[in-house]
């Protein structure tokens, strides 16, 4: 009934359907995804930070493929400690195994479980944040409890125990066990942002348009903190390569016969190999350094595309 | 019957304060109050800042939880949510805000923002609902470019245009206007009332407007209630409200509409001062001891105001 009331107050009808979307598009606002292209060629550094990125990772992925884990980290006392560029093209460690290997193996192993932990404690976090954040009150006084429970544990200790528990673990349960203490930092901001968006006005004419709850919290109001969660998702992602690195290196990371960038520094800690065996380590530190520069440098871009005040590709 | 009927709302807040953070003390938001809105009528509720009709407006579209009292729609008390979603209640209730800015979601087209109620409540196919977007648009005014633009590229006056077509998006009967001109300058600010008016002549929906401004309300209404401290201290018809006001909050605000006659002014400013003195003076007598609004007094049929009886006949000799 309303369609032929509206039929009659209105000249347009469907024959200027197709016409009317036609203009609407060509009026259309740019796409976010061309709007952050925009900004990435507005700041060279950064695009040159997203080319090493995007093709360090790549390569990662695809060479480790090749190569069999197990006779890479085969012993082999005969080559210990081959120099660069001798019989190896990056030389070896302590026990004869190539470095060049051990740094694709243990790339792929250490982004890995930075990326699987960023997904899954921001995806929990961020989960957790919107829901304490709008229902309020109850709701999030137990939420926020629960958190700051969480916070008071000692997580290093913690991880070590339960690696030290659990018999047979690999990477997949690294990043599980991980990602239980890593989401509490992102839920608190989540949350507080969350708080004060909840009651702005558009929350308010989505719940008298009939939209539910659950789509409220993730369509309307997420979208408007992405800016947020992109930023604390990118900065957390460069934290988190440390944290697998760093338990890696105190020797309660991954198992021993597993390479990755933190078993690789932690053939530094003793001042011969310091010295002398610099290659061993030594770029493994530097790639650690470059990754989480390049991620910086691409989390400020994505920043500044989601936030139209601070762009600089807009001309 | 009426279309709405409110009974006895009660809005109270809590204040928590002390060690043990304990409710201490309540603001009376509202403080039961009832009125009626007809069907195809256009319903003014009137007071100052904090006086509570913004939180009745809310309480009527179910944004606010009353403390007590009922809100009659069909027959059923929609203070209750079940009773809300069984109804589709905000199918036909709708409300359009005052800050045009964030009440439009600002990660969304223009499209999505209108389509929002349409998807909820009415299962229409793709280019139908298109279509129906591009009426709406062009009821209001406003051009198909505006299709995937975002609320941020549209004017002040543009943007409340685009809370109009969504609010009427689902051919409401009710629509709550919570001051949806106050935050427009003059010009646009007729060109929206005068969207809304030829709205309601077309549709027929009645809605319940909310404002400060006694000018904007008289081109607007037909019945109006004066609300003050939670309360309403006078309900009438226009004709009632503007030719006959009895309480002094009335008097005190019809008082304070601007005018531009320069020859008129000492007389007004004179007026202004003398009615301000009578409010000083015998405020005791129009409220109770403790600052309360009296209970509604019937004057006439349509006439109602808050006035000791003795009042009353005084003013009616």
């Amino acid at each position: 009934m309303s369609q032929n009331q509206l039929n009659r107050q209105s000249s347009i009808s469907e024959e200027d359907l197709a016409r009317l979307s036609k203009e609407a598009e060509q009026e259309a606002t740019p796409s976010s995804l061309r709007i952050v292209w925009n900004e990435f060629k507005a700041d060279r550094p950064a695009l040159f930070a997203l080319v090493i990125m995007v093709v360090f990772i790549l390569f990662v992925m695809i060479a480790s493929l090749f190569i069999n884990q197990g006779q890479a980290m085969a012993t082999n006392i005969m080559d210990s400690y081959d120099k660069p560029f001798t019989q190896f093209f990056l030389g070896t460690d302590q026990g004869g195994r190539s470095i060049a290997k051990q740094l694709i193996l243990g790339s792929r192993n250490s982004i890995g479980i930075a990326i699987g932990l960023t997904i899954i404690s921001s995806t929990f976090g961020i989960c957790y944040g919107l829901i304490a954040g709008y229902f309020g009150g109850i709701v999030d006084n137990v939420m926020m409890r629960i958190y700051d429970f969480m916070l008071m544990l000692p997580i290093t200790l913690f991880i070590i125990v339960l690696v030290t528990i659990i018999p047979n673990y690999n990477v997949v349960t690294l990043t599980l066990i991980l990602s239980s203490f890593y989401w509490m930092g992102t839920s608190r901001l989540i949350r507080a942002r969350t708080l004060s968006e909840s009651k702005k006005d558009y929350v308010a004419a989505s719940k008298t348009s009939g939209t539910s709850t659950f789509k409220i919290i993730f369509r309307e109001i997420m979208p408007n903190i992405s800016s947020l969660i992109i930023v604390d998702t990118m900065l957390s992602f460069a934290e988190n390569i440390g944290v697998e690195t760093g338990l890696s290196y105190l020797g309660f990371g991954l198992p021993t016969n597993t390479p990755s960038l933190g078993t690789m520094i932690a053939n530094a800690n003793d001042p011969s190999s310091i010295t002398e065996y610099w290659w061993t380590w030594l770029l493994a530190a530097v790639e650690i350094i470059i990754l989480t520069l390049s991620i910086s440098y691409i989390g400020q871009v994505i920043r500044r595309a989601t936030d139209a005040s601070q762009r600089l590709g807009d001309d | 019957m009426s279309l709405i009927e409110v009974k006895d709302l009660e809005v109270h807040y809590p204040i928590r304060s002390g060690f043990w953070n304990r409710v201490t003390d309540e603001v009376l938001a509202v403080d039961g109050i009832s009125l009626n809105i007809e069907a195809g009528e256009t319903y003014g509720l009137v007071g100052e800042s904090g006086s509570g009709k913004s939180t009745t407006g809310k309480s009527i579209v179910g944004l606010e939880k009353p403390t007590k009292g009922q809100i009659l729609y069909k027959g059923k008390d929609i203070t209750k949510p079940s009773n809300r979603r069984e109804l589709d209640y905000n199918q036909d209730v709708q409300m359009i805000f005052q800050d045009s800015l964030s009440s439009l979601n600002p990660r969304k087209r223009i499209e999505d923002i209108i389509a929002e109620p349409i998807r909820n409540f009415e299962h229409l196919d793709k280019n139908q609902e298109k279509l129906r977007v591009l009426q709406l648009l062009d009821i209001v005014g406003l051009d198909a470019d505006a299709l995937y633009k975002y609320p941020h590229q549209f004017s002040g006056g543009q943007r409340q245009r685009i809370g109009v077509a969504r609010a009427v998006a689902t051919n409401p009967k009710l629509i709550v206007a919570d001051e949806p001109v106050s935050a427009l300058d003059l010009s646009v600010q007729a060109q929206v009332l005068n969207f809304m008016k030829r709205i309601q002549r077309d549709f027929g929906i009645s809605y319940l407007f909310i404002s400060h401004d006694l000018g904007v309300v008289r081109h607007m209404c037909d019945n109006i209630a004066i609300m003050h401290r939670g309360r309403l201290v006078e309900i009438g018809t226009r004709d009632d409200i503007y030719n006959h006001p009895m309480h002094i909050y009335t008097k005190r605000l019809l008082s304070a509409i601007p005018e531009t006659s320069v020859e008129g002014r000492a007389e007004a400013r004179a007026h202004r001062e003398a009615v301000e003195q009578e409010f000083q003076e015998n405020q005791s007598r129009y409220y109770d001891k403790d600052g309360k609004v009296l209970p509604l007094v019937d004057v006439s049929a349509t006439h109602k105001v808050a006035l000791p009886e003795d009042e009353i006949e005084e003013e009616d000799k």
